[in-house]
């Protein structure tokens, strides 16, 4: 058994060209425990999880997984570590079966052993009765679940996840979490990224939020909550239909500068100095003829941290 | 070393999987290269009886006189030629359409001609032939004809009241025969098969070369770069499994042209088949020079084209190589698809033997190397340079 966490990365300097990317970066996560990296594009969140993945070499800096020193043992840290790209990382030719065949092999599986490990890994996944099938002929959870499938046949203690709900309806991703933490409960680590603080806040034991390839807070998310607070309301809504382009244009004028509006694919968020304000934009978006599927307004909020990561104090909270 | 080989075998099987997986695809990359291979050899073969091929022409007469119109006449009636008589008019006209690409011209005052006498020099009329700009040979093939025709009739009009019947006829025989080699069993269609399929080869390794290009720029490569999967395994598993669909493609060629035409393996049954593998070399070789190097689908597929169709016409793929001008000839000496094909024409028609096909089968392999070696020290600098954050 391997002692240490799960994953440490320690003084990691990660160069794109002239750009540094991650300036002395130190991250660990420890086994049975679930991280959001978090933080604005070009933060380096994915930076981190293709560093921690083995795939990025840093310039200066180590990187460990159970014991084992990338750079000393590649293909032993390479067992330790199960990716799951952003993109469903399999063949949509090839059924759900045949894919996790083939990944299973690259890991030196074979024989009665893999065919088991896949048989537990489409349980796990839900996809028993539809391994047989092609993988272009599922829907986009289903693909995500293949992909984590695929990332756990060798049973890796540490799961990497690149903004796994991003294409997800709320239901997929709720499912996704249950997977998660049952994962965790079995003493896996999990680090993940992701833009969305919900997410974050609700699905994860601990968030790192970095800023220009730094850590700006590191902690449980209701200490950052709580020291974080801003005050401001926020609400998460995930709509039945995207939105066009100019009719977020039409509701950005009309709800003013008091109120924020962001839509990513389907997630919407509405952020405002007071819960009045907040509660008028709702208002405004229903009359508008917006179909919201679910929406909610998340107990504790990190939105002054994510906003503005390096105004925040030193003393910020580290892990608990 | 067995897990790596068992890796490799792993990779091949998974492009082999999805080679099938589109049941259809996979009919076409056998079908294509036979449907070409006959087409051409449709268009291109010989007449099965071998009787005389006759040159189709037109024939202009602008000289009245009997002497004129008795070689004219001859001349049209002659079995080697497909006369038709026509204006000079007609024949400018039809001769720019190219139908057909050549006129003979009797134009006035050849008349004089029927006062030569031997050992005379002076006054020499003259015979013209028009001929379309891309038609030069058939127009040397009708000045030799028109000249063997008035000859023949200046020798009856001025010889054969010296020196009598006998003494006119041709003094000495002309034979034509196929060389072949010793079974000289050339069938047209062996040079469209073998061409054909040569340039499907390579078509096949850039399909495969695009589609592992396409692989490094989706998620699952990702995921591939995360397993302790060398690179080196990677491709040479890429390699194999191209390598393998490319001798069957072979295979289901040259067995449809051996049951439909009749192509057959006249010479080294065992040169045959290491010409394939090492053509299957190269097409896979071929494949991972273009992810190698091929920057963007788009781009790759492009270049490739160009140069599949550039080295296919240069190495005789299309039409042997002897059309060629001179200075291509000598350059395609330079090209694996010249040695290929030399290879596959002494093994099929010219039932050459084992040691005649090696120099290709060693210049195709040699090829195959070079191009593999290139790949792989590219694509590993390439994905380096990724690790290193640098691409």
């Amino acid at each position: 058994m391997a002692r240490g966490p799960a994953l440490s990365l320690s003084n990691v300097r990660v160069r794109y060209g002239d750009h540094l990317a991650l300036d002395r970066l130190s991250v660990d996560v420890d086994r049975g425990e679930i991280v959001a990296l978090l933080g604005p594009n070009g933060s380096g969140k994915s930076t981190t999880l293709a560093v921690a993945a083995g795939i990025l070499d840093p310039v200066e800096g180590t990187v460990v997984a159970g014991g084992i020193r990338r750079q000393a043992d590649p293909a032993g840290y390479a067992a330790q570590v199960g990716l799951v790209p952003q993109e469903p990382a399999v063949y949509d030719e090839l059924t759900a079966e045949a894919n996790l065949l083939f990944f299973g092999r690259l890991y030196g599986l074979g024989g009665y052993d893999l065919r088991c490990r896949v048989a537990v890994a489409l349980d796990r996944v839900g996809l028993t009765a539809r391994g047989q099938e092609r993988v272009n002929t599922y829907s986009g959870g289903m693909k995500q679940r293949v992909n984590l499938a695929a990332a756990l046949l060798h049973d890796p203690p540490l799961l990497l996840l690149d903004e796994p709900t991003a294409s997800l309806d709320p239901k997929s991703r709720d499912a996704l979490f249950a997977d998660l933490h049952r994962l965790r409960d079995a003493g896996h680590a999990v680090l993940l990224t992701t833009h969305h603080l919900d997410e974050a806040e609700t699905g994860c034991d601990r968030i790192v939020v970095l800023d220009r390839g730094r850590v700006a807070a590191d902690g449980r998310p209701s200490d950052l909550v709580r020291y974080h607070s801003s005050g401001r309301a926020v609400l998460y809504g995930h709509l039945r239909e995207p939105l066009p382009h100019f009719f977020v244009k039409g509701l950005r004028r009309r709800l003013g500068s008091t109120v924020e509006v962001e839509v990513t694919g389907r997630r919407l968020r509405l952020a405002a100095d007071t819960q009045e304000h907040l509660g008028r934009a709702l208002a405004l978006v229903l009359t508008d003829g917006i179909v919201l599927d679910t929406f909610r307004t998340p107990p504790g909020r990190l939105e002054s941290l994510l906003r503005n990561p390096t105004s925040e104090p030193q003393d910020a909270p580290t892990v608990s | 070393m067995r897990r790596r080989l068992n890796l490799i075998l792993a990779l091949a099987v998974k492009d082999w999987c999805q080679f099938l997986a589109d049941k259809r695809g996979a009919a076409l990359a056998f079908v294509v290269p036979v449907v070409l291979a006959s087409a051409f050899g449709l268009i291109f073969a010989r007449p099965a009886d071998k009787t005389a091929v006759k040159l189709p022409l037109l024939v202009v007469i602008e000289d009245d006189g009997p002497f004129t119109r008795g070689v004219a006449e001859r001349f049209a009636a002659s079995e080697r030629v497909e006369a038709e008589v026509v204006t000079r008019a007609d024949a400018e006209r039809r001769i720019a359409d190219r139908r057909p690409g050549v006129a003979v011209v009797f134009p006035a005052g050849f008349e004089r001609l029927k006062d030569w006498k031997p050992g005379s020099a002076a006054d020499r009329p003259a015979v013209q032939v028009l001929h379309n700009p891309l038609c030069g040979s058939e127009g040397q093939w009708a000045a030799g004809l028109v000249s063997e025709a008035v000859m023949r009739k200046l020798a009856d009009d001025k010889l054969t009241p010296l020196v009598g019947d006998a003494g006119l006829a041709m003094p000495f025989d002309v034979h034509t025969a196929e060389a072949a080699g010793s079974h000289a069993g050339f069938n047209a269609y062996a040079h469209s098969f073998s061409g054909m399929t040569l340039q499907y080869l390579l078509f096949w390794g850039m399909e495969s070369g695009l589609l592992l290009l396409r692989d490094r720029q989706r998620s699952v490569w990702a995921r591939m770069r995360a397993a302790p999967v060398p690179l080196g395994c990677v491709l040479l598993g890429k390699a194999l499994s191209t390598a393998v669909i490319a001798f069957l493609i072979v295979g289901v060629t040259f067995g449809f042209g051996y049951l439909a035409f009749g192509v057959k393996v006249d010479g080294s049954v065992a040169g045959f088949v290491l010409l394939a593998v090492a053509a299957s070399g190269l097409a896979a070789a071929t494949g991972l020079l273009v992810a190698a190097v091929g920057g963007t689908e788009a781009r790759a597929r492009s270049v490739c084209i160009l140069v599949i169709l550039g080295v296919s016409m240069l190495g005789g793929l299309w039409l042997p190589a002897f059309v060629l001008p001179g200075w291509a000839r000598d350059l395609s000496l330079a090209l694996p698809t010249t040695w290929a094909m030399r290879g596959l024409d002494a093994v099929t028609w010219q039932g050459r033997g084992f040691w005649a096909v090696l120099p290709s089968v060693a210049v195709v392999a040699g090829f195959t190397a070079v191009f593999l070696t290139l790949a792989v020290a590219r694509l590993v600098s390439s994905e380096a340079r990724r690790r290193r954050g640098l691409a």
